[in-house]
């Protein structure tokens, strides 16, 4: 009996009815090239199964675990980045400007980010955003009672957060503006949150800050970790003599 | 079902989902985005799921129609991309009896697309005929014959005669 290579195939991939799968079973006993084909087919099932089978056993990232249970950052709260939800531990650069194509703020935030935390405001380490460069000195020294008008940075409101440590909001000024809110880490800050603003930055160039530009998806972010209320101006200048550790 | 329910079955599915997206992207990076895409359209198309209907050819529909998305966007951006995951060079290898084989990996990339699919759905993912020709929306005999094709080329490329 002749089988056709299709039939073969189906054999490979147990699809063959009852009566041509035992009759082709009862022919590879004598017939060595019919056994030789199975052999064949079943060797490529092999390679790609111990080709894409370890795949099952390597860990899932957070950010498809939080897509799978419709909590992804996207999903949550629109073009908002949610930095800390981004899986860090292990991520290089390319990566990160892989997930960061993949959202809407991706082109803005890329050219932000330097490989390192030594220009530009935003940086990469340990796997953490981080502010650098003149964001992280304003965050560190710039008061929110006592800032010029044109400075690159215009730090908003700065408080304690559940987990203890102090945060604040801040605005950069650019081609586009962007707002975030920044929390204290070690001797970093960590960025939380970003997102570009509505306003800011007119076409002349010309900057208009106001407390009220704060995107309502940062303040959002705000409510969602603040304790208490934010710092006074006495309570803000206190907290940056101690470095803004408690 | 409802969304959580739906949730924790996407939840028990994703490392096959990863498995399917690894063997469509030749970039790991690429197929977990596929994953994610994946996923959400699959959250926000909840209601269209039967409750008779399996979860996992329909999910792999989703991801394998995201993939097609994604194929098309790269074309229409102009974005370059590797020749190999456009599927255009299947053949090259063997023909003139002197190609250097290929990594299995490689040569799944190599695959034009819908043979890649039913090399994935049947011989990764063991769908039954049935399930994978419903995945990609054709008939059994269609998928048969991708699949056969999909094979020879991965045969000659991978050095089986």
């Amino acid at each position: 009996m002749i089988f056709s290579d299709e039939t073969v195939m189906a054999f490979v991939d147990g699809e063959l009815d009852d009566a041509t799968r035992a009759a082709l079973e009862v022919a590879m006993v004598t017939d060595l090239r019919l056994a030789e084909r199975v052999a064949r087919e079943r060797r490529l099932r092999a390679r790609l199964q111990s080709e894409f089978d370890p795949v099952l056993r390597e860990p899932i990232s957070e950010r498809l675990l939080a897509a799978a249970q419709g909590t992804s950052a996207k999903a949550r709260s629109g073009n908002i980045i949610w930095l800390r939800r981004i899986p860090a531990r292990h991520w290089s650069w390319p990566q990160w400007s892989a997930v960061a194509a993949s959202l809407v703020l991706g082109v803005l935030i890329a050219p932000l980010l330097q490989h390192e935390p030594t220009e530009g405001p935003l940086g990469i380490r340990d796997g953490k955003v981080l502010a650098s460069g003149a964001l992280a000195h304003a965050l560190s020294q710039q008061l929110a009672s006592n800032q010029v008008a044109d400075a690159p940075v215009h730090v908003g409101v700065s408080f304690l957060s559940r987990t203890g440590d102090y945060c604040r909001t801040f605005t950069l000024r650019g081609k586009r503006a962007v707002a975030g809110l920044a929390c204290r880490e070690g001797e970093s800050w960590r960025l939380e949150a970003l997102k570009a603003t509505d306003r800011a930055t007119s076409a002349s160039g010309e900057y208009q800050p106001a407390a009220s530009a704060l995107p309502p998806a940062i303040a959002q972010s705000v409510d969602e970790i603040i304790v208490g209320d934010p710092l006074d101006a006495e309570a803000e200048a206190a907290a940056r003599g101690k470095g803004w550790h408690r | 079902m409802s969304p959580p329910e739906l949730s924790a079955e996407l939840v028990t599915l994703l490392p096959r989902l990863r498995r399917f997206a690894r063997a469509l992207a030749r970039n790991p990076h690429d197929a977990d985005d596929l994953v994610q895409v994946a996923l959400e359209r699959a959250l926000a198309r909840a209601h269209q799921l039967r409750p008779d209907a399996a979860l996992a050819p329909w999910v792999f529909g989703i991801l394998r129609h995201a993939w097609i998305d994604e194929l098309r966007a790269r074309a229409r951006s102009e974005r370059v991309f590797a020749p190999e995951e456009s599927g255009q060079s299947v053949g090259d290898a063997g023909h003139d009896g002197q190609a250097e084989l290929l990594s299995v990996r490689d040569a799944m990339a190599r695959l034009p697309q819908e043979q890649r699919i039913a090399v994935a759905l049947v011989l990764v993912e063991g769908l039954s005929y049935k399930e994978a020709a419903h995945v990609m929306n054709v008939p059994i005999g269609t998928l048969t014959s991708r699949l056969a094709r999909g094979r020879e080329a991965l045969q000659t490329m991978l050095g089986e005669s």
